[in-house]
């Protein structure tokens, strides 16, 4: 049999999505169904004064109108499940329709559910509200000063949390011989998943059971959530999650609005749906990224990177979104060194309340954060003593012998051979002619930039042991049933909840290749919590390292008990049976055989069995990692800058990266292709406004720019296979990578184009205007 | 958001002045204005229906004048809540007499909320120079009209 | 609200009779009434596309088009593109060339890429970026979304014929 785990096969997700038969929350219709519309704050901080609800309530059609006062008492807050240790993180109460004071522009003030959802957004206009406006702060470093307008009674100065990591001190420093400081900063985005946030709630008044269909990424983390909000108890809970039309980790957090449309849909007996439109989404569903970065980079003058030291004053939003508080901490913290071997690594943050829509994990999470200070920090570095980026690069390179490698930030690092995935790129992108090619184009007065990137980043989240150390409320680890039915056919039920990523596709081909039964005898169930036994959901690039492996030692179960009744049919010892292409057979007599559809019969039949082995054949695997992951590569970018206008044209774009095995290539290119859009949307377009009201500026598609078809040309990527070694199926995740990888990749060739005039360092987005800045502000100095 | 504006009237100071000052003036001149009714001295309340671009709907809110130094200036306070959001602005008129005719200069800083913000503030800044220049032009219409 | 209003579309090919709202957007005459869910709504200002539907068979956005103003119409949705069975060009190099990921927008940029198809059967990649510029897809990076247009128009021309949307059923009161 031709191996099917390596293999492009055609996405098993695509049938239905492609015919118009998938099945997202709002698609959900129920009958008797209302629907939900949320009244939301204008103003960035006020105080409620009164709320007249009495012209929405009378409105024909409207059925019921809830405030946070009818709510009190009812209904629990929402909660933050990442504490990270020893930062006197301080958790203020979220509550799910704000009682007494509004701390951003979108926190919810009053629901109102109606016989149609035109009704629903009538009533929300006649709802009167009082406010007393208060003053208001969007940026971080404004709200951590004195006088400025503390968010949450008891929270000083606005701190949320002080995280502290590492060990890089000042004798470091004053004895080092290059020292590089550049303050970063890293712009607040808007994930914006082209499906907004959606949940369809019905309640059985007899039996006390809810089911939420609900956008989600983690369906189980959000019955363990909202069971606590709602007082439903888990076994009563269902949530439903198959189609999921993007996350990118916005749709990790759990939100108000999902349990308000439950807690209405209980008291009122009937279903109810609420569909977030896309202003919404932008104002109330989690943003990512918004730090500030002052970094310190050491090194000798021959090159060797000796030092680094970060302070992060990170904008957590209003109130703390569910997996917040880890992004700027331990996911950004613990990856600083990169693939460099640095001997000293320290990061200080802090975590800080502002008038502003909650951030959270944004594809990466921390780690592209990270990633962009520090290969922008060597490329400034490598400037400063004169080597060339890459020649400064390859010198500090972990060596794929020195593996597992410990950091000066406490990880192991897996498995590598990174200096194989920089060449590759080299040679693909033509670096050494590219270089000459600059010089030339130079003295013509057009300037090309190169940007180089050689990353690692930290995924597969992650051993449960681990998650617990660093704060996480919850466990990492994940299930796996593999049902092989009397007929052979499989039934793959997995806690991973994927939302666009295509495992559906690959974790059927790692049964079906490990299993010997055929690719399309296999069906792949996700996103619903009654169907799947516990999981910890799709996101940190989890659900093939962590979620693929829980599969394949599920499979191992399944053939253990398999061997034993294959053993007993042939009438051998199970040592002198082997199992190979779904069949097992005699050693040394390979005729005599029985393939595993056989003995799944048997198995069911159950006339027949050895003693000791009970009926029916499935395994089941609760499959905690030993450890992270940790994929790598070396992304390259060419542009041009145009010095007239401060255009950027993107040349050339090479991706070589390395995620272990490579279970689909064609899906793995994919998210590599999305990935690089993503990174490339935060360096050149994407970014969100807020002004000194705290009024979120950027609040539509019209005024937030998302990358488009026409601004790109075709990407060249290629992978490496290093396979990981300390998982079964030798994998490691590929979701994020793209994104990690791509944003100081671009930054830096650009920087790279505008050498000649002196320009260093340009805040993101780097739009032609801020570009043009630069290229006039190098020319008065020069 | 800072707004100037500027209008130049064919008429004396005193003449425009006591114009802008008069209730009745400022219900044919306020754009979409459909009630404007005094609270106390110089403060109003007042609907206006706008029909601007995103500015659109009903907004109830106050008009106030106040710090007046004939013929010089006046303070203009206006706020307002309607569907899209709310809007308010503080702006300082100022009268120059220039040869027998009258410079109007309005320097406002103006502030929106919600959808206003969030949808419209691209084109807040030039909707309010439009609603600013339909007033400005209604009073010259009005002294027009007084003229005839 | 205002008095509601009889409307009759062909959606699909089937004749389809609805009272709606004035105010009442296609979109949600063709998710909400008519059951047809494949179509999505991603935004609120027609920038996304993922709304996209065919109007007497030139792409629109059916999120920004009134149910009142098809009155009369020709609809075609993702659902009457075609089927598993009989699958259009541009859905099969969807599924051929991994053009997406999530599925959400996929409907809506099909309809696009069956728009863009119409008027310019052999675009170049250059031509095909362009012509996306009405819709945001958020997972594919955009290179495999062209690649499926490509995939569509090859193997249109191949066939020789310009393909027209299938219309099912005879055109009958539902």
């Amino acid at each position: 049999m031709a191996s099917v785990f390596g293999s492009t096969l055609k996405r098993r997700e695509d049938p239905r999505l492609i015919t118009g038969n998938g099945q997202y929350s709002e698609d959900i219709q129920l009958p008797g169904m209302l629907y939900a519309s949320v009244l939301r704050s204008p103003h960035a901080h006020a105080r409620i004064v009164n709320i007249n609800t009495d012209a929405a309530k009378a409105l024909e059609g409207v059925v019921a109108v809830y405030t946070g006062k009818d709510l009190e008492g009812k209904i629990g807050t929402v909660p933050t499940a990442w504490l990270p240790p020893d930062s006197n993180i301080q958790t203020p109460p979220h509550e799910v329709l704000a009682v007494n004071k509004v701390r951003y522009v979108g926190d919810g003030v009053a629901l109102v559910v109606a016989e149609n959802r035109y009704v629903a957004r009538d009533a929300v206009d006649l709802i009167q509200v009082t406010y007393a406006p208060l003053p208001a702060v969007a940026e971080q470093e404004q709200a951590i000063a004195d006088g400025a307008p503390i968010l949450h009674d008891g929270v000083e100065n606005n701190v949320a949390f002080h995280w502290q990591a590492g060990n890089a001190t000042d004798d470091v420093f004053e004895n080092a011989e290059v020292i590089v400081k550049q303050r970063f900063r890293q712009q607040r985005l808007i994930p914006n998943p082209m499906e907004p946030r959606a949940a369809t709630a019905q309640y059985n008044p007899a039996t006390g059971e809810m089911t939420l269909w609900a956008t989600s990424q983690n369906p189980h983390i959000h019955r363990f959530l909202l069971s606590g909000i709602l007082g439903i108890p888990e076994n009563k809970l269902r949530i439903v999650s198959v189609d999921v039309g993007g996350g990118f980790g916005a749709k990790i957090a759990c939100y108000p609005d999902e349990a308000m449309v439950a807690y209405a849909a209980r008291d009122l007996k009937r279903p109810v749906k609420w569909v977030e439109d896309r202003r919404e989404n932008f104002l109330v569903t989690s943003h990512g990224r918004d730090m500030v970065l002052d970094v310190e980079f050491a090194g000798t003058k021959d090159g060797d990177f000796t030092a680094i030291r970060v302070k992060n004053i990170a904008n957590m939003g209003a109130y703390l979104s569910t997996a917040g508080p880890g992004v700027p901490t331990i996911l950004f913290g613990l990856i600083v060194p990169g693939a460099y071997k640095i001997p000293y690594a320290a990061v200080d943050v802090y975590g800080v309340f502002t008038n502003t829509t909650p951030t959270d994990a944004y594809r990466g999470a921390g780690r592209p954060e990270a990633t962009y200070l520090l290969e922008r920090m060597v490329d400034l570095f490598a400037a400063e003593i004169g080597k060339d980026p890459v020649e400064v690069r390859r010198r500090n390179l972990i060596q794929s012998h020195e593996f597992p490698y410990n950091t000066a930030m406490g990880l192991e690092y897996d498995s590598g051979n990174y200096e194989v995935a920089l060449d590759k790129a080299l040679a693909m992108v033509g670096y050494e002619e590219l270089r000459q090619k600059q010089q030339e184009l130079r003295s013509q007065g057009r300037h090309l930039g190169i940007g180089v990137t050689t990353y690692v980043e930290i995924c597969g989240l992650g051993p449960s042991q681990v998650a617990g150390a660093v704060g996480f409320q919850g466990g990492l680890w994940e299930s796996a049933t593999v049902r092989v039915h009397p007929t052979g056919k499989v039934t793959v039920f997995t806690g991973a909840s994927p939302h666009g990523q295509g495992e559906e596709t690959t974790f059927a081909q790692i049964v079906s290749q490990r299993l010997g039964v055929p690719f399309e005898d296999i069906e792949v169930v996700h996103g619903d919590t009654n169907r799947i036994a516990m999981g910890w959901g799709t996101y940190g690039s989890r659900t093939t390292p962590v979620g693929g492996n829980a599969i394949a030692v599920a499979v191992d179960k399944v053939l253990e008990k398999a061997k034993k009744i294959a053993a007993h049919m042939l009438e051998v010892s199970e040592e002198d049976v082997r199992f190979e292409d779904g069949k097992y057979s005699v050693e040394g007599a390979p005729t005599r055989s029985v393939t595993i559809q056989e003995v799944t019969l048997q198995a069911y039949l159950a006339w027949n069995l050895p003693q000791g082995v009970e009926p029916a054949l499935e395994g089941t695997a609760f499959y905690d990692p030993v450890n992270f992951v940790y994929p790598f590569g070396t992304h390259i970018c060419v542009v041009e800058v145009d010095e007239e206008t401060g255009d950027i044209d993107l040349v050339k774009y090479v991706a070589v990266d390395d995620c272990g095995r490579v279970i689909n290539p064609m899906v793995a290119e994919g998210q590599v292709h999305g990935g690089i859009v993503q990174g490339i949307g935060q360096a050149l377009w994407e970014g969100a406004v807020y002004d000194e009201q705290a009024q979120l500026l950027t609040g539509t598609f019209m005024d937030y720019a998302m990358p488009k078809a026409r601004f790109f040309k075709e990407f060249e990527t290629a992978f490496t296979e290093t396979p990981a070694p300390q998982n079964p199926l030798g994998v490691k995740g590929i979701g994020e990578t793209g994104t990690i990888a791509s944003t100081p990749t671009v930054v830096n060739a650009v920087m790279d184009a505008l050498r000649p005039f002196g320009v260093k360092d340009i805040n993101m987005p780097l739009t032609p205007e801020r570009v043009w800045n630069a290229i006039e502000k190098g020319r008065q100095e020069a | 958001m800072k707004i100037t504006f500027q209008h130049t009237y064919n008429a004396p100071r005193e003449q425009v002045w006591t114009l802008l000052q008069d209730e009745d003036t400022l219900v044919r001149t306020l754009p979409g204005c459909k009630r404007l009714h005094l609270v106390r001295d110089g403060l109003y309340e007042t609907e206006l229906g706008l029909d601007v671009g995103p500015i659109k709907g009903l907004f109830e809110g106050h008009v106030e004048m106040c710090e007046q130094e004939e013929p010089t200036r006046y303070r203009l306070k206006l706020s307002g809540r309607g569907k899209p959001g709310e809007l308010t602005a503080d702006s300082w008129v100022f009268l120059e007499d220039k040869d027998g005719k009258t410079v109007v200069t309005c320097d406002a800083d103006a502030q929106v909320s919600g959808l206003l913000a969030s949808v419209g503030q691209r084109v807040t800044g030039s909707v309010a120079r439009m609603l600013l220049g339909r007033f400005f032009k209604n009073v010259e219409a009005e002294l027009r009209r007084s003229a005839s | 609200m205002s008095q509601k209003q009889h409307v009759t579309l062909t959606v699909n090919g089937v004749k389809r009779s609805l009272e709606v709202e004035p105010r009442q957007l296609l979109v949600h005459a063709l998710r909400d009434d008519l059951g047809l869910t494949g179509t999505h709504v991603g935004c609120d200002t027609s920038q996304c596309g993922a709304c996209t539907v065919l109007l007497n068979g030139e792409a629109v956005k059916s999120c920004t088009t009134l149910t009142v103003q098809a009155d009369g119409a020709e609809v075609t949705t993702v659902e009457g593109l075609g089927d598993m069975n009989d699958l259009h060009p541009v859905q099969e190099g969807f599924w051929e060339k991994h053009g997406l990921q999530c599925g959400f927008c996929t409907p809506g940029v099909m309809m696009t890429a069956v728009g863009l198809l119409k008027h310019n059967p052999n675009p170049t990649e250059e031509e095909i970026r362009e012509g996306l510029e009405g819709v945001i897809c958020r997972c594919t990076g955009y290179q495999n979304i062209v690649r499926a247009v490509q995939y569509a128009a090859q193997k249109t021309s191949q066939q020789g014929t310009a393909v027209e949307v299938a219309a099912a059923g005879s055109g009958s009161e539902e």
